[in-house]
Formats: C-alpha cells, sequence, structure tokens
C-alpha cells in the first residue's frame, strides 16, 4: 500500500474517533468565543423590552445556575473517585451494588431534597408568573388598554386595529402586514386566529409566544416599556415559507403613536373599498 | 506515570493537532477539489458541453426547416415540415390546426391534445417560427411544485383563491386572468426570465415572498402557469406580444440627483407633465403649486394628501376589487425601492390597474427624474413616523 493512502486511511479514522471530534468542537468554541466578545455580538436571550420580561429573564437565569451547579456536582462527583481510586498496581477492585438500606435512604433523601428544592423552587415562581403575569390579560375596560385583532396565515401576519371609532370591522380600521406598530407604556392586548394552519405569534424582547390556531381565538398581551423596534417571528412550524415568516413591531411615545394612528385610520379610510365585501374579516372582542 | 499512558497521552495530542491542521487544508483547498483523474474527466465533459451545446430545439423559439405547405388560411399557405414532423417532436398525435381569423399574417395556433403550439411566419426570411410551451411531463412537474408551492395562496386550480387568500388584499393573482402586475415589461405578456425574476425576488410587503426554488423548478412551475391561461387571451392568444423587462439605460441624473429630484417633483405635480398626484398623494400644499408649475391657474384635486381608490381589471371570485395608489412615505412599494427599480416600474406601469405605462409618453430623462423623487420620498420620511409627521404639518401650513 502506498504511504499516501496510508496515511488518509489513519486521518479517515481519526476523524471518526469521537474525542478528535470532541477536541475539535473545543477549539472552534474557544476560537469563536473572543470574536463573539470582541465582535458585540450577544450571548443569551435579547434585552426584555416589556413590563413582565423581568420575570422571564429572572426564571431564565435561575433556572440556567441551577443547571450549572447541578451539573458541576455531578461532575466533580464523578471526577473525585476517577482520579483517587484510579488503577495502581496491587489495588484490589471494590464491588457495591448500593443495594443496602443505607445506601438506598441516602439516594431517597438526596432525591426528594433535589426535587423539593430546584423542582418546587422553579414551578412555584412560574406558576406565580403565570398567574400575575401571562395570564392576568387586562380587561376591555381597563384604562390604557390597547386592542389588536391578529389574523395568521401562510405567510404573512395581519393585524387590525379599531382605528379612530374604536371599534373593529369598521371602514377606518387600520390594517398591517408583517408590521405593528404600538404605543409605548400601555397594555397591548391581542386576538387571534390563523386562517389556515397553526402559527405562533412570538416577540422574543416582548418575552411572550402565542400559538394561533384556525377556528379559534386565542388572547395574549404585553406592556411594552421601551420604545423601539423588534422582530417579530413565527414559532410554529408552518410549511415550507416558515423560515421567512417574520416582520418587525414599532413600539413609538404616546405623540408619535397618536400622530400615526390619526394618518392611518385616515388612509385606512381611503383605501376602503365598499363593494368588496369579501375582503373582511373582523370579529367583536371575545371578553 | 508509565511510559504506556504517557506514549497514549501524546498520541492522543498528536491525533488532536494533526486533525486541526487536516481541517484547516481541506478548507483552504476547498472541498471538491477533484482527484487528478476526475479532473480529466472533467475536462472532458466540458468539452462535450461546448461542442454538443444543448439542442435548438431545447430553446423556446425556433426555426422549423422548410419542408411541406401546411394549410392555413384561404389566402395562405405557410411552409411547414408537415404533421410528421410534430409528431416526431412530441411523441404525440398529430393534432388539428387552427388559425386566428382577426388576421396576422400566417400565424396561427398548432393544437393537439396536451400541447400547443405556436406558429409565426417571417416574411422577410420566408420560414416561421415555431413555438412550443410545456409538454404533458414538464406541465405534470409544474402543476405538482404549484400545488405544493404556490397553491395555498393561489388556489388549488390557480384560480387566486387559496385558502391562505382569503381576505387577503392585494389579493394573490388569479392566473385564469392572464394579467401581471409587476413583470416590468413594455408588452402585455412577460418572457419566462421576466416572470421568473419576479417569482425569486418577490413582492415586498406582501405574502408573495422571494421564492428560492431551483431553476428548473420554477420553469416548470411558469409553463404551468402559462398554461393556465384561458383559451383565447393571454399565453393562448398567438396575437399578445410577450416581451422582456423594460431597458433602463444609464441614469442620466448621477451625481446631479438634487436636480432631479426637483425636476421630478414638478412632473410629478404637474397636470400637463406626468400628474402623478391625479392618483398618488399630492405633496406640496395646494397654493404652493401654482408657485412650483409657475402657473397660478392649476387647481389640486380634492383631498389632496390622499390617494384616490382606483378601478382596476383584477377580480376575487369574479368580484372586481378597487385599488389604491400607494402613498410613497408611507405604504410599502412592492416591486423595489431602487431608483432602477422604480424606473423600470414607472416606465412599464402596472397592467390592469390606473397606474399608466410611462415610456414613450415621458422621456427617459423624465422617467429618471421621476424615479429620483419617488425614492427620495421612500427614503426621507417612510417608516419614519416623527418625520412624517413633521413633513405633513409643514405642507398643510405652507403658504
Ligand atoms: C402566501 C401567499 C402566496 C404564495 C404561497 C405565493 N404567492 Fe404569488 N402572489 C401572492 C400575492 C398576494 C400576490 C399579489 C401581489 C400584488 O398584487 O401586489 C401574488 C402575485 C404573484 C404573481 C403575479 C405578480 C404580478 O406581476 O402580477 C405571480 C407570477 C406569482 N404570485 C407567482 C407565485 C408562484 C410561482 C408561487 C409559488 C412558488 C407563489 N406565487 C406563491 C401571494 C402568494
Ligand atoms: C391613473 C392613476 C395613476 C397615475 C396617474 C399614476 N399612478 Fe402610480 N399607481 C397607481 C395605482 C392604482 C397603483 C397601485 C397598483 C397596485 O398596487 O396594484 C400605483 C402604483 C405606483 C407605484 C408602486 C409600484 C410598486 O412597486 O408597488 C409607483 C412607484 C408609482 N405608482 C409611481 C407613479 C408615478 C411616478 C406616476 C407619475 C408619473 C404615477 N405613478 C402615476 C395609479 C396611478
Ligand atoms: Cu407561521
Amino acid at each position: 500500500m502506498k504511504l499516501h493512502t496510508k496515511m488518509m486511511q489513519r486521518l479517515t479514522s481519526l476523524w471518526t474517533s469521537g474525542i478528535t471530534r470532541a477536541s475539535l468542537g473545543l477549539a472552534i468554541l474557544c476560537g469563536m468565543a473572543p470574536e463573539a466578545l470582541a465582535g458585540g455580538k450577544r450571548w443569551g436571550p435579547v434585552p426584555f423590552a416589556s413590563d413582565f420580561g423581568y420575570r422571564f429573564e429572572d426564571l431564565f437565569w435561575l433556572i440556567t445556575w441551577l443547571c450549572v451547579g447541578s451539573f458541576s456536582i455531578v461532575v466533580i462527583m464523578i471526577l473525585i473517585p476517577s482520579v483517587r481510586d484510579r488503577y495502581k498496581p496491587g489495588r484490589k477492585a471494590h464491588f457495591d451494588h448500593g443495594a443496602s438500606l443505607k445506601d438506598k435512604r441516602l439516594a431517597t433523601v438526596i432525591s426528594a431534597a433535589t426535587f423539593l428544592v430546584l423542582d418546587a423552587w422553579v414551578l412555584v415562581i412560574a406558576m406565580t408568573d403565570l398567574r400575575e403575569a401571562w395570564w392576568n390579560i387586562p380587561e376591555s375596560e381597563e384604562a390604557g388598554v390597547y386592542e389588536v385583532e391578529v389574523l395568521a396565515q401562510q405567510w404573512a401576519w395581519n393585524f387590525r386595529h379599531k382605528g379612530a371609532d374604536g371599534k373593529f370591522g369598521t371602514a377606518d380600521d387600520i390594517l398591517q402586514m408583517n408590521e405593528l406598530t404600538v404605543p409605548n407604556g400601555r397594555s397591548v392586548s391581542f386576538q387571534g386566529t390563523s386562517k389556515d394552519v397553526i402559527h405562533s405569534l412570538f416577540i422574543p424582547a416582548m418575552r411572550f409566544k402565542k400559538d394561533f390556531n384556525p377556528g379559534d381565538i386565542n388572547s395574549v398581551w404585553f406592556k411594552p416599556i421601551t420604545a423601539g423596534n423588534y422582530t417579530i417571528l413565527c414559532a410554529e412550524l408552518c410549511g415550507y415559507a416558515h423560515y421567512q415568516m417574520f416582520g418587525e413591531l414599532h413600539v413609538l411615545e404616546s405623540d408619535t403613536f397618536d400622530n400615526w394612528a390619526a394618518d392611518a385610520s385616515e388612509l385606512g379610510v381611503a383605501a376602503y373599498d365598499s363593494e368588496d365585501t369579501e375582503a373582511r374579516w373582523a370579529w367583536d372582542w371575545k371578553e | 506515570m508509565t511510559s504506556e499512558t504517557s506514549m497514549r497521552r501524546s498520541t492522543t495530542l498528536i491525533a488532536c493537532l494533526a486533525t486541526l491542521a487536516f481541517a484547516a487544508l481541506a478548507s483552504f483547498r476547498g472541498d471538491s477539489a477533484p482527484a487528478e483523474a476526475t479532473l480529466e474527466e472533467h475536462a472532458e465533459e466540458q468539452a462535450a458541453d461546448e461542442h454538443g451545446a444543448p439542442a435548438e430545439a431545447e430553446k423556446p423559439h425556433m426555426r422549423a426547416p422548410i419542408g411541406v405547405d401546411l394549410y392555413v388560411r384561404e389566402d395562405a399557405w405557410l411552409r411547414a415540415p408537415g404533421p410528421e414532423w410534430f409528431k416526431k417532436q412530441s411523441d404525440l398525435q398529430p393534432g388539428r390546426f387552427t388559425f386566428n381569423e382577426e388576421g396576422g399574417d400566417g400565424e396561427g395556433e398548432w393544437v393537439d391534445a396536451q400541447n400547443v403550439y405556436r406558429l409565426i411566419y417571417d416574411e422577410e426570411e420566408d420560414v416561421y417560427a415555431y413555438w412550443s410551451w410545456a409538454g404533458p411531463e414538464q406541465l405534470t412537474r409544474g402543476r405538482q411544485d404549484f400545488l405544493q408551492f404556490c397553491s395555498s395562496c393561489h388556489g388549488i386550480d390557480g384560480d387566486g383563491y387559496g385558502r391562505s387568500g382569503q381576505w387577503l388584499r392585494p389579493s394573490p393573482r388569479s392566473f385564469h386572468q392572464s394579467n401581471f402586475k409587476f413583470t416590468k415589461v413594455i408588452q402585455p405578456l412577460p418572457t419566462d426570465a421576466a416572470l421568473m425574476r419576479l417569482i425569486k425576488r418577490g413582492l415586498e410587503g406582501t405574502p408573495m415572498l422571494p421564492w428560492a426554488l431551483s431553476d428548473e423548478q420554477l420553469t416548470d412551475i411558469i409553463q404551468y402557469i402559462k398554461y393556465l391561461s384561458p383559451e383565447g387571451e393571454g399565453w393562448r392568444d398567438p396575437f399578445t406580444g410577450v416581451g422582456d423587462v423594460v431597458e433602463s439605460g444609464e441614469d442620466t441624473w448621477v451625481g446631479k440627483e438634487e436636480y432631479a429630484i426637483e425636476r421630478g417633483k414638478r412632473l410629478y405635480h404637474d397636470p400637463s407633465g406626468a400628474n402623478c398626484a391625479l392618483c398618488h398623494p399630492g405633496y406640496v400644499n395646494p397654493s404652493a403649486l401654482g408657485k412650483l408649475l409657475g402657473d397660478d391657474s392649476v387647481k389640486a384635486r380634492e383631498s389632496y394628501y390622499l390617494p384616490v381608490l382606483k378601478d382596476s381589471a383584477y377580480e376575487v371570485q369574479g368580484q372586481p376589487v378597487k385599488i389604491m395608489p400607494p402613498d410613497f412615505t408611507w405604504h410599502q412599494v412592492r416591486a423595489g425601492t431602487t431608483t432602477q427599480d422604480l424606473f423600470e416600474t414607472i416606465a412599464s406601469g402596472i397592467k390592469g390597474t390606473a397606474m399608466p405605462q410611462w415610456k414613450g409618453a415621458l422621456t427617459d430623462e423624465d422617467l429618471w427624474a421621476l424615479a429620483h423623487y419617488v425614492e427620495s420620498l421612500i427614503n426621507d420620511y417612510k417608516g419614519k413616523p416623527d418625520a412624517r409627521a413633521e413633513f405633513m404639518k409643514g405642507l398643510r401650513e405652507a403658504k
């Protein structure tokens, strides 16, 4: 066999071995980190811009650190005996199945403690957050609630605002596609459905995500606290062009927003074709 | 440490380094660097490609060899290789040859069950061009891809009324109408290339996305779309002109954009110029209009700052829909916002809507000026609510 071929074989078998791949992965990661840090790329979630965003943030980091902590403990507890009890000439192995009553008690206590401390802790916080924030959808009558109807479709987001007359389904409604403009500092309440398949309205910066299903109306809300532009995504695989289904959220300060809404509503009336009855899709707000 | 373990360790280390080096080398050389033998084969293939270039027969237009005479209409005979020739080309039963009575010298259609051919007589060369579109296999592939990718909006039968197209404005195109808005061609119908360009680019601000399909898939789909033309209309009318994207030439205003914008603004508002403000919103105060145009007798239309809803040739389920001209400071322009794109859109017009074709009516220089003006409106105010509010306020208060 030629030397060349032999070397290729060596290299191929090296490539298929797990340890090489792992070291390669590590090398790539180490190579990437400085670039990501220097290039100002962000590691971790986008900064939140809604008033309940901090709850998500807290829970996210709590879970992350709990996982990092418990993982470290496990790794240390594997490393210690593997170093301490490693092979030495003349040392005899000791076999134990951990089946004694003492071992079983210890295992039970540790698992119970882990569950009660870690899981219950996370669960209680999560349920409190859901009750107090995400499921606490503001009522229509509450002052300052801004309502928007959402119609998802392959592959676009249709948004409908009430317009100047404060009613859905009228000539002066504001219609937006793949763009959503809302006032800063007011609770924005959505009701949404889909024309075709399941889509999921996801605005990472606002820390919420909600499925919209054909034949059903779902509600969701958030309260923006920072004006700016944010990405809207679809978080449910909805067909071939799912990857192109995104939009932009514009959170405007209230003066700017009022100007915007007045103009948008006026243009809505100008574009309203009273004979084109097929184009209507609004519904009455569900309480 | 035994010598064995230290050996093992250093081997692992060397292995890691070698792998890294190998990976780096491979990435420099490029993945597909073929071995020498394959390089030769490759060269052979290439040579074969050049000599045996795709047969003429695969191109959409081709000249038929002069041969057998074919009856077309009472006073005209077209020379054709005859039914056998068609049979050979399509492997199908020869069919009937029809002609259009409206006129056109020696033009007609060769029709059989699956294929449609178009014959155009070229008097000068005394031959006629033969034009076929799509055999049954291609149409079947086209229909399959159409169903998979396009039918959710454009409808299972291509009638523009798919499930995701309901209640949607602008509504997805019905391919039963043979009307196309944004292909940027002067002739009534676009070439395959113009259609493919449109489908690949998509229409901004609508669910008609840029489609990342292969050229083969798109070609099949396009043949299928053409095939959906109703009998005697669009591609099934042998007398409808087919053209490519309008020639834009050089932008004559490079370095003088400010003047272009000034010129564009005048033309835009001038009733004896382009008068775009007849349908699109006016962007000057009506009382300042006379001053801009140097003619005090000019009067602005009502609701000058709003666009005017216009009738169109497009239908949804048989119901004609009205279409609003965009306010450039507000709405998304769909067929591109570069100066070049705007030139092409304005020059070719938007078929089936009120938006006229301006090529010919205005000089290219004026068209470029208008493109610059529209582009400046978009860049300065679109998506900038504060700037736009300021601008509109300024307009309303201007004297
Ligand atoms: C998500 C809905 C959707 C899908 C899927 C879709 N389209 Fe469209 N398409 C539209 C809409 C809406 C329009 C009309 C836009 C307008 O009039 O401004 C349109 C217009 C068109 C036009 C006409 C453009 C013109 O100049 O008039 C063509 C051609 C077209 N689509 C081809 C395709 C093809 C081919 C596919 C599949 C690969 C496809 N479309 C998939 C929504 C869709
Ligand atoms: C008779 C009415 C009318 C006139 C005059 C008119 N337009 Fe339009 N224009 C329209 C309509 C209607 C549309 C919208 C078509 C659509 O959305 O399908 C439109 C759309 C456009 C678009 C947007 C195309 C896109 O990509 O979305 C541009 C740019 C445009 N017009 C420029 C002009 C310019 C420049 C002039 C003057 C030279 C002009 N128009 C004159 C009716 C008109
Ligand atoms: Cu989706």
